[in-house]
């Protein structure tokens, strides 16, 4: 997947708390990069590279067991620092350190799971009663950053690829069914035009 | 474009099954990024590229196979096809989005036998693979030896599970195969190849061929345990990133139980194969 530029310093938002529920891997994309985010037992949250160290098989194909990640392939398991702990072809022998999970930063807030390449200080805050309507909209982010107009509505947005967008709509008044109406005309529009 | 793979390009690749080929209308694929059209006149089979450029045809063990290029030799010999008992069974053509060296590293893989295969090839907590032999074949390739897995049901004629002998060979850079303790005959070996069609560089045909004894097996039976083997491998095949097999060292991890998967890759770098790979950065 062709990367896309993100800024280094930024969060972005991936996900909502409520799309990743207890013992769920939820596959998304920034700017390219894949991401498997999943919740322990713990109920923490853990936003890693979507790939297996070993031969390279999503981990958002796996399992979570026992507060671990497990992939599907070789049932290797890792925990939420990323370590491998087990490697069932070889249960006796100690797992080399170096066998590692790739795990990007991750803050909660708002409601939202944010993750970013080098993220500082801590993810914005939304205002209270601001509802998040998310619709993935087949543009480059470049693209509908330059979007206007948009009906009051603020608008938050993950690159996904070098051709398409997540985009959330802000709606501080809590009405969801026009944020929705706003969110779905702009796709409209933009996807639309040549 | 890529530079076409010299070494695939001038080698045999399996492009259609006689038994699934329907003398009403051509059977288009591709090869090498080549549109072919394989079509039947009477009982003659006609292989050709869709822009007509000739290319070299042969028919063997059920399957048309076709040179692109110059071959240097002829479609891989197998001795055991000749065996009167072991009737050649074309398991069928199963379309992979992925590229070709990565199908053949995961028939070669013992570790996932117990994961992927649950129930059928092997079985939680018999997940451990003892050390086995590694060894270059003097032709080039390898061979891999002394491999034994606890199988839950071997194949369909199995009615237990047992501790299974496996040889495990790659003779061309898309060909392997295995040799496995038959589960009723256990002194004597069923023999299961696979050959892999490089569609693009990122999409392959697999035609695996049982050449399997004849233990009471039906030739559906036998066609149909290995489809389902092979489902169970394709969704794993299909997301493994990237599609093409990484040869740089470090790349992916390797462990003990990896050793077949590690001398593949090497023996590919050797060659040079461009194709369906990440060549080492060096």
């Amino acid at each position: 997947m062709a990367r896309v530029m993100l800024d280094p310093r930024n969060w972005y938002a991936i996900a909502a708390d409520h799309d990743v529920p207890h013992g769920h891997i939820y596959r998304t994309t920034l700017g390219g990069h894949e991401l498997a985010v999943w919740r322990g037992s713990d109920d923490a949250l853990h936003v890693w590279q979507n790939r297996c160290p070993h031969r390279g098989v999503r981990f958002s194909l796996g399992e979570v067991v026992d507060g671990e990640l497990r992939c599907q392939y070789h049932a290797w398991r890792f925990a939420a620092s990323g370590a491998c702990t087990f490697i069932p072809a070889q249960p006796d022998r100690k797992v080399p350190g170096s066998i590692r999970a790739t795990v990007w930063p991750m803050a909660q807030g708002s409601g939202m799971i944010w993750t970013g390449i080098d993220p500082v200080g801590s993810p914005p805050m939304l205002p209270d009663g601001a509802v998040i309507r998310a619709i993935p909209i087949a543009k480059p982010a470049a693209v509908v950053t330059q979007a206007l107009p948009t009906d009051g509505l603020a608008l938050m947005l993950q690159p996904l690829d070098e051709a398409s967008a997540m985009v959330r709509g802000i709606a501080l008044d809590g009405d969801l069914a026009r944020a929705d109406r706003v969110l779905t005309a702009l796709r409209r529009r933009l996807e639309r035009a040549a | 474009m890529d530079q076409t793979d010299p070494v695939l390009w001038n080698d045999w690749h399996p492009v259609a099954a006689r038994c699934t080929l329907d003398p009403a209308r051509a059977h288009h694929t591709m090869l090498l990024d080549v549109p072919l059209l394989v079509t039947m006149d009477g009982a003659a089979i006609v292989a050709r590229r869709a822009d007509d450029t000739p290319l070299h045809q042969d028919e063997r063990y059920g399957l048309v196979w076709v040179c692109l290029g110059t071959p240097t030799r002829s479609v891989l010999p197998i001795p055991e096809a000749d065996e009167p008992d072991r009737p050649a069974i074309v398991v069928g053509a199963i379309a992979v989005r992925t590229s070709a060296p990565r199908v053949i590293e995961n028939f070669l893989d013992l570790s996932h036998l117990g994961y992927v295969h649950a129930g059928y090839l092997g079985d939680d907590p018999h997940t451990q693979v003892l050390p086995y032999q590694v060894d270059p074949l003097p032709e080039g390739g390898v061979i891999a030896t002394q491999c034994r897995m606890y199988q839950p049901q071997a194949s369909p004629a199995a009615t237990e599970g047992f501790v299974v002998d496996y040889v495990y060979k790659v003779e061309r850079p898309l060909v392997t195969c295995l040799y496995k303790a038959n589960s009723v005959i256990r002194d004597r070996f069923d023999v299961i190849y696979l050959f892999v069609q490089p569609v693009t560089q990122e999409t392959s045909v697999a035609h695996p061929l049982l050449l399997c004894l004849e233990d009471g097996s039906s030739p559906e039976a036998l066609r149909a345990f290995q489809q389902t083997i092979f489902m169970q491998d394709k969704p794993i095949l299909e997301n493994q990133v990237p599609k093409r097999l990484p040869l740089g060292e470090g790349a992916e991890l390797a462990i003990a139980a990896d050793k077949a998967s590690v001398a593949y890759r090497r023996w590919l770098s050797a060659i040079g194969l461009t194709w369906g790979v990440v060549q080492n950065a060096a």
